[in-house]
């Protein structure tokens, strides 16, 4: 089969201008929008910091310093890593999966609750309210998060009232309010892939395994979980690279001590001006999430035609 | 059967604290939207206004964020409908060798970072801008432009999820059978297909709109200089907060409960119209359905119910927040006032009860206020004797209340049994023992008392009050 009798076919399939119309359309999304930036961007990681004026000229080289700024530090860093932008990377890395955690424990038993013992107009009333919150602006609900977790706020005002605690707490600091926060955000994208995924499991399955004698736990360990496997691991997915991707919620929620990495981007853009050492931490990102979603895949044998349903 | 109980009972439980996670925090900021005190809480809720909407509405910036992001909004459905539409009719078209390739690129931007998405659209488009040596007025820089093709990247991908949905259920025969009664490919594709795929391309819109509208992470490195709603108000959350953000909220949400009841309704009435179908042509008797007008949207009996519930819900809560806000106002400035006069009494009284008991406790009762009470808990007292002053102590003690209550008002407490000479000595006493005991409350506080009946020191210390 050669390509050009398929391109011929194509186009006797479609006609001259619907295939125009299609061909021109994707050309235009996947090199203008999608590959073609992501290249330059990686390819712009490797050049040097430039006045506009030099870019293109002799000392326009390729240049390994800003992976090794990320790793190393600056030259006059004595350490021998780059201990702060190393932190906040794991640190990132490590939340994030927090929060996966966090959503998935919250939302499985929602999603099979939804799926399984919620009925009717009930049912359709749980799904509805769940999408309602999603549509509230991402920096509404951090807002709302910080109005909550504030220290006049009213979860310190209930703790002190119940007289857990006699001063208001710094959730904010703490970074309470933060992971509160981002696993809020992502509820829905952690709960719908779940639902699809429990919902089309035979109920006679988890009767059958009743019959047998099996108490509820071991149901959902050894039948519900195994057969909702691609669901978990799509919303996992989903999630950790959202919330590792967070930029809103960390500079709204997040203590003042403690920085998300997407911040550290933000930052060689917006007041360090430094767009190529930004543009390899935006590469580090990317690669780094990309080997995250590789792996689970791998672990939990997954397509990724599964995971973005 | 007990366990039984117990499980259900925890399962309610449950479900109960997930939709508290998820509603509470709405609902806490609505109700901040329309309290009047100026810092966004709920306790104490001051007086029901509308104010925070009209400072809202009269918020210039957040006005030019707001066109600009409708603006992008519709940009973006214009763009990534169409290509999202392409995307799908590509996939289904295409041999089954690159399709797995094919869909990992595209479906590629949804799992990409946003924050990456927006950096590599900016670094792409500066660089051919440099290329083509265009001015920095040019689209390769202006903002809206490449907030457009950034959003459109990953929203392109969204609507062709709606559109792969919807054609997985299309019968390609119908295509087929308009080719071979003669239409051309346009025609089929006009007649046939577009209107099957009518109900994706609205919802692929929807979806595109909404998702580009409330975008932050690509947004904020493609907008480069300008500026969108969530751009804005980015910026306002993070310095600095008032109600005004949470009267937004209020707006979105409200609306979003209207858009998901309409959409239940009309969903409800599709599905009422497919079951009547089939059981007419059940029954075999056409006539019915043809007779039978079909009603539009907006005409339907619960749509005219909710606009109605929407439409009087919102005039009685804009009627009493603009009624009677101003007397409230003054009400709870009044209230504000007669608590912190209040307060000044009790403490005269209990001075009195002190003037009694020896000084030890007001020492303790002093040196207890958080160590912090230093010169600022002091300087009230230097001119105490003026009594004009101790008019204008209600005043400024209304506010420190009113803010964190903490120190001032405590630091002033231990003072106001001063006129009693015989008290004196006890707190000169018991100020020592103070400083002792905490440390903080450093010599020049007590320094100030023990001449106090100088008369020479009298009068220069209310000189420096009068500066004050």
């Amino acid at each position: 089969m050669n390509i050009a009798q398929s391109i011929r076919e194509f186009f006797l399939r479609n006609g001259m201008v619907l295939g125009l119309y299609l061909v021109i359309a994707v050309t235009f999304w996947i090199l203008i929008l999608i590959v073609l930036p992501q290249l330059y961007m990686l390819d712009f990681s490797f050049s040097k910091n430039l006045p506009p004026a030099k870019i293109g000229g002799p000392e326009d080289v390729h240049t390994l310093e800003h992976y090794e700024f990320f790793i190393r530090g600056s030259a006059q860093n004595t350490a021998a890593f780059n201990v702060v932008d190393l932190q906040v990377f794991f640190r990132t890395l490590l939340a994030a999966a927090f929060v996966t955690i966090f959503d998935l424990a919250l939302c499985y038993p929602i999603a099979y609750y939804m799926a399984h013992v919620a009925q009717g107009g009930w049912a359709r009333l749980v799904v509805l309210s769940l999408i309602i919150p999603f549509w509230v602006n991402e920096i509404l609900r951090a807002f709302a998060f910080r109005i909550m977790f504030g220290s006049g706020g009213v979860i310190n005002g209930f703790l002190i009232w119940l007289g857990i605690v006699d001063e208001p707490v710094d959730f904010i600091r703490e970074n309470v309010a933060l992971y509160a926060g981002l696993g809020y955000a992502f509820i829905l994208l952690m709960i719908f892939p779940l639902y699809n995924a429990v919902e089309s499991l035979d109920k006679n399955q988890i009767e059958a395994a009743r019959d047998l004698g099996s108490p509820w736990w071991r149901i959902h360990w050894r039948v519900v979980i195994p057969f909702a496997k691609p669901g978990i691991t799509s919303g996992c997915t989903m999630v950790f690279m959202l919330s590792a991707g967070a930029l809103a919620a960390p500079q709204i929620l997040g203590g003042p001590s403690s920085l998300w990495f997407t911040q550290i981007i933000y930052q060689w853009f917006q007041t360090g001006n430094n767009w190529p050492r930004g543009s390899a931490y935006a590469v580090v990102l990317l690669a780094s999430t990309i080997v995250f979603v590789l792996l689970m895949m791998k672990i939990f044998k997954v397509r990724l035609g599964e995971i973005a349903r | 059967m007990r366990s039984d109980t117990i499980l259900k009972i925890s399962v309610a439980v449950f479900v109960g604290a997930f939709f508290l996670y998820l509603f509470g925090p709405l609902i806490i900021m609505s109700v901040t939207a329309f309290n009047s005190s100026a810092f966004p809480r709920v306790s104490p809720f001051e007086c029901f206004s509308v104010e925070w909407f009209n400072v809202l509405v009269n918020d210039d910036k957040l006005m030019l964020g707001l066109r600009n992001s409708l603006f992008i909004g519709l940009g973006v459905v214009l763009i990534s409908v169409p290509i999202g539409l392409a995307g799908a009719l590509m996939l289904m078209q295409i041999s089954p060798r690159v399709r797995s390739w094919y869909y990992t690129i595209v479906i590629s931007p949804i799992l990409i970072p946003g924050v990456v998405l927006g950096i590599s659209t900016l670094v792409f488009w500066d660089r051919l801008g440099l290329m083509f040596n265009a001015d920095y007025d040019s689209f390769f820089y202006n903002g809206i432009f490449l907030t457009i093709l950034g959003q459109a990247t990953f929203i392109s991908a969204y609507s062709m999820l709606v559109f792969i949905s919807r054609l997985q259920r299309f019968d390609s025969a119908l295509e087929e059978a308009a080719l071979d009664l003669g239409a051309t490919h346009v025609q089929t594709f006009r007649k046939v297909l577009l209107p099957f795929l009518r109900p994706a391309i609205g919802s692929a819109a929807v979806l595109a709109f909404l998702a580009s509208f409330e975008n932050y992470n690509t947004t904020v490195f493609t907008i480069v200089s300008e500026s969108t709603l969530t751009t804005v108000l980015a910026s306002k959350v993070r310095y600095g907060i008032n109600p005004s953000i949470s009267a937004l909220a209020v707006i979105i949400v409200v609306m979003t409960l209207f858009g998901a009841g309409v959409y239940e309704i009309m969903r409800r009435r599709e599905e009422a119209q497919r079951a009547a179908s089939t059981l007419i042509a059940k029954a075999g008797d056409a006539a019915a359905v043809l007779g039978r007008k079909r009603r539009p949207v907006y005409a339907e009996p619960a749509m005219i119910i909710l606009t109605l519930v929407f439409v009087a819900g919102l005039g009685t809560t804009f009627f009493a927040g603009t009624v009677g806000v101003d007397q409230c106002k003054v009400a709870v400035k009044e209230e504000k006032r007669r608590l912190a006069e209040e307060r000044i009494k009790e403490r005269k009284l209990k001075s009195m009860f002190k003037q009694a008991a020896p000084g030890k406790e007001t020492g303790s009762k002093s040196g207890g206020g958080t160590g912090k009470v230093e010169a600022k808990g002091t300087e009230g007292y230097k001119s105490i004797f003026a009594p004009q002053n101790l008019e204008g102590q209600v005043e400024s003690d209304e506010k420190p209340a009113e803010d964190k209550g903490k120190v001032d008002a405590k630091g002033t407490e231990g003072y106001k049994g001063i006129f009693a000479p015989q008290n004196l000595e006890g707190q000169v006493d018991s100020e020592t023992k103070a400083t002792e005991e905490k440390d903080k409350i450093d010599a020049k506080g007590t320094e100030g008392y023990k001449s106090i009946f100088d008369p020479k020191n009298l009068e220069s210390q209310s000189g420096t009050n009068g500066s004050n």
